[in-house]
């Protein structure tokens, strides 16, 4: 009981409950090196990644699953994607910790590509330092502000996601997307996004998460 | 246990996750795949290989995708949204298409994937552009293991023609079934929500009603719209009239109570049945909470009846008069339409109409011969145009004309005057039976076109020496020409007399291709189809003129060039082709593209025509669907492609 409260209050940290696997996994994680060949986004390897809840409110809701693919060298590939399946009520705990612990060997220390990424990082940063005790603070590129900024001529402000995929015409099918065809749509919007930045000159991640933080600064505040 | 052994576990783990990521994201690109030919068709396993292994790539506008100089072609590549323009590198022979535009499901460059050289085209992205790449290993081995695939890459056009052909006929398939019959269900058969009224009605008013409508039967229903019987004309002589009721009287008083009703699922075979054992002339058909919702007459079943071949060959050899020809041209009408639903094709379609409608045209001239008498002379009716080339769709107007010799001696103006009324008798008999006159006076009648077979070659010998525009003209319509009636050996003289002048003067030929290749097939360059040709119909192509009559025209020249006899296109394309080098496979594809636009114009005329009036030849690229539009953009590159042949043997530049 009180070790739970513990728990619950300042997280186990990593390692005591974790199986050796999971704990060696995480710390080869947190040893690894953010990827040296970022100096062009054709080298540059970026997560796309999109979560699914069974809710709205990141204190209360579950995580039911995330999905991520790469775009690595120009490419999407599905051969380069990951599914994390946290919904099923029969997991135990040790396989959703091998789980997410797998899911951070994919993403490694590369950056992180989301649409509302306050929503998703939110979710994910809870979820990984509950179940796992691991501080994730990876870099992120919102979409949402990185878009107007990329595509003014397209729309100046933030707008849903959907409206850049009909503005883009892209084939995205009807009705609701899982978290695997939104990453792979977000996925098709960063390819997009990269080719344009590099006409603006904006030739590395560093520099498109710079673009995207003064497009949120701007587009806020103004 | 070691720490090594164990973060094998979460690496295996991982490669679980890997893989169903890697299920997942494919199943987004089979999506894609099930929308588009061939992939539509493919074994699931075979979309499964393609969608894991293919990379989506993007490709701004204007930027290079493939090309000679990219090396040895590594990628099979779909496009998923998006335009790729093709250009060929180098010289560009006239012989082939220079550019053409590739839009969604369409992919490239698949000679070259397939053999593992480079590309001789140059793909270049002319709007923002997503494709999918399938690395050259994977589609080799797609190549093996699919059966479609393979035949959609090793014949790329035959394959995409016959796909569409099976495509419309399953469609025509459909509307067929559509076409009711003796199995149809009651639902679609006879008047719906038909007129009823209820058993207190007075009998003044329901027959009111009767005579407003021209309706011959009143149904009664109940408050919830029940049946609960029915009153005929029959029953006004015999309960009405004859037993003195007074019209004030309720309709209950005079109707059949308990009338016979069959649920709407029920067919009209058993609303036949039904008619035969009660002797009755209406059944009510009820919805599932047995209200009225329609009648279906003894009539109405009748009309379902189909008709056959062979019925209106008879029906036409023995009809006594021009109405009775008239109910014979809509059977052919319906006939040919169910022909097309057993997926006949458009050379077997066209040929098959043209033959009925020489038998209908033959009876409508034995007919008037009964009064008009030409014993002992020799003559012929000759038809022109499509229907002098077997190629009649149905709406073809009437081209006709007359040859004739004076016997010796014989008063050649008073001869051409009895030519000249039975033709005009003629023209306006066929025109009852649905061969409208022709509008711009190409017929028997017309002292112009109801010749000697002496004036008919000079006529021919004029055009060819003196070839002015309307002498070009003329050249189009007449020398297509075929007899119907009479000595045939009349026409073969014609033919003759034609074939050997018109080859004979290359300044003729040369003036014949430069008018033909005045009009060219609407492919646009950066669009698909160039649709603002016509000022009347904006977003429409015609179908003929920028379509068929390209083939057609081109076909006219080589045949008359190459001396070959027959008329129709495909024939004259085929005899010629051998003559003028042109290889087999070359002009397969030629003949497969004139075939897909004549089963296009036969589906526009058929499916979309309103009954009883002319269909059209414009059809709306943007209503085909999307296998149809790429097939006729193959057709329309064909007719480009075959255009090229005829400039370039023609040295015609313009």
């Amino acid at each position: 009981m009180i070790s739970g409260l513990r728990k619950f209050l300042f997280g186990a940290g990593p390692g005591e409950h974790l199986p050796d696997d999971v704990k060696a996994a995480l710390a080869a994680w947190q040893e690894s090196d953010a990827g040296a060949l970022e100096s062009s986004h054709f080298m540059t390897r970026y997560v796309v990644v999109d979560i699914a809840t069974d809710g709205q409110n990141p204190d209360s809701d579950r995580i039911t699953g995330i999905a991520a693919t790469l775009v690595h060298q120009g490419v999407v590939s599905p051969e380069q994607s990951i599914f994390v399946d946290l919904a099923g009520s029969t997991v135990d705990d040790a396989t959703v910790d091998r789980q997410l612990a797998a899911f951070l060997r994919f993403v490694g220390k590369s950056p992180l590509v989301s649409y509302h990424v306050a929503y998703v990082s939110g979710f994910l940063q809870q979820l990984l330092k509950k179940r796992l005790g691991i501080g994730f603070a990876p870099r992120w590129v919102d979409l949402t502000w990185l878009l107007p900024a990329m595509f003014g001529e397209t729309s100046h402000k933030p707008m849903p996601l959907d409206d850049w995929l009909v503005a883009f015409g892209l084939d995205v099918g009807e009705g609701r997307r899982s978290p695997t065809a939104n990453s792979l749509a977000l996925a098709r919007l960063l390819q997009m996004t990269i080719v344009r930045a590099h006409a603006k000159g904006v030739d590395t991640v560093d520099q498109l998460i710079d673009e995207s933080k003064a497009s949120s600064h701007l587009r806020r505040t103004h | 246990m070691s720490t090594e052994q164990e973060s094998i576990d979460v690496g295996q783990v991982e490669a679980m996750l890997r893989q169903e990521g890697q299920r997942r994201a494919a199943g987004n690109t089979q999506a894609f795949l099930a929308r588009h030919a061939p992939f539509n068709k493919m074994a699931p396993a075979a979309l499964q290989l393609f969608a894991e292994k293919a990379h989506i790539a993007f490709y701004p506008a204007g930027s290079l995708i493939v090309g000679p100089d990219s090396g040895n072609v590594r990628f099979f590549y779909l496009i998923e949204s998006g335009k790729v323009q093709a250009r060929q590198a180098g010289e560009v022979t006239v012989t082939e298409y220079s550019i053409l535009s590739l839009g969604a499901g369409e992919s490239f460059p698949i000679g070259a994937v397939t053999a593992g050289r480079p590309s001789t085209n140059i793909y270049t992205a002319v709007e923002d552009t997503f494709c999918y790449h399938l690395p050259a290993e994977d589609y080799l081995r797609l190549m093996a293991s699919s059966p479609e695939f393979n035949l959609f890459c090793t014949q790329y056009i035959a394959s995409l023609l016959d796909q569409s052909r099976r495509q419309l006929q399953a469609q025509f398939a459909q509307k067929a079934s559509e076409q009711q019959t003796l199995n149809s269900p009651l639902a679609g058969i006879g008047a719906r929500n038909p007129a009823a009224v209820q058993p207190q009605t007075p009998l003044r008013q329901a027959l009111e009603s009767m005579s407003q409508l021209g309706i011959g039967s009143m149904v009664v229903t109940d408050a919830e719209l029940k049946p609960v019987g029915i009153f005929t004309r029959s029953d006004l002589l015999d309960r009405v009239v004859l037993a003195g009721l007074s019209l004030d009287a309720p309709i209950s008083e005079a109707m059949s109570a308990t009338p016979f009703m069959l649920d709407e699922h029920a067919t009209a075979y058993d609303a036949m049945l039904a008619m035969a054992t009660h002797g009755i002339r209406h059944v009510l058909v009820t919805d599932h909470l047995g209200r009225l919702s329609g009648v279906v007459s003894e009539r109405d079943l009748f009309a379902l009846q189909r008709v056959g071949l062979r019925q209106i060959r008879q029906a036409i050899e023995s009809a006594p008069d021009v109405a009775a020809l008239k109910a014979s041209a809509a059977d052919v009408r319906q006939l040919s339409f169910n022909m097309l639903a057993q997926g006949i094709g458009a050379e077997q379609l066209t040929q098959f109409i043209s033959a009925l409608n020489d038998a209908l045209t033959r009876r409508v001239i034995q007919l008037n011969l009964e009064r008009h008498d030409f014993a002992g002379i020799d003559w012929a009716w000759l038809a022109f145009g499509s229907e002098g080339r077997d190629e009649q769709t149905f709406s073809t107007d009437q081209d006709n004309g007359i040859v004739y010799l004076v016997p010796d001696g014989g008063d050649q103006e008073a001869l051409k005057q009895r030519f000249l009324a039975f033709a005009l008798d003629t023209n306006k008999d066929l025109d009852q039976v649905g061969f409208p006159l022709c509008k711009g006076n190409i017929m028997a009648s017309n002292p112009q076109w109801c010749l000697t077979l002496d004036e008919w070659r000079a006529q021919f010998s004029k055009w060819i020496r003196t070839p002015e525009p309307v002498a070009l003209l003329n050249a189009t319509i007449f020398f297509d020409f075929r007899p119907l009636h009479g000595k045939s050996e009349l026409a073969d003289s014609m033919r003759r007399h034609l074939l050997s002048q018109a080859s004979a003067t290359p300044v003729f030929l040369q003036a014949m291709a430069r008018n033909a290749l005045e009009v060219g097939p609407p492919l646009g360059k950066i669009r698909d189809f160039v649709t603002d040709l016509e000022a009347d119909h904006p977003g429409k192509i015609d179908l003929k003129k920028y379509g068929s009559r390209i083939f057609v025209d081109v076909a006219r020249i080589y045949a008359l060039a190459a001396g070959v006899h027959g008329t129709n296109t495909i024939q004259r394309l085929r005899l010629s082709a051998q003559k003028m080098n042109i290889r087999g496979e070359e002009i397969n594809a030629v003949l497969d593209g004139l075939n897909f636009i004549q089963l296009l114009r036969l589906q526009h005329q058929y499916l979309e025509g309103e009954p009883g009036r002319q269909g059209d030849n414009l059809i709306d690229p943007e209503k085909l669907n999307e296998l149809d539009r790429r097939i006729l953009k193959e057709s329309f590159r064909q007719a480009r492609k075959i255009q090229s042949r005829l400039k370039l043997d023609y040295q015609v530049n313009n």
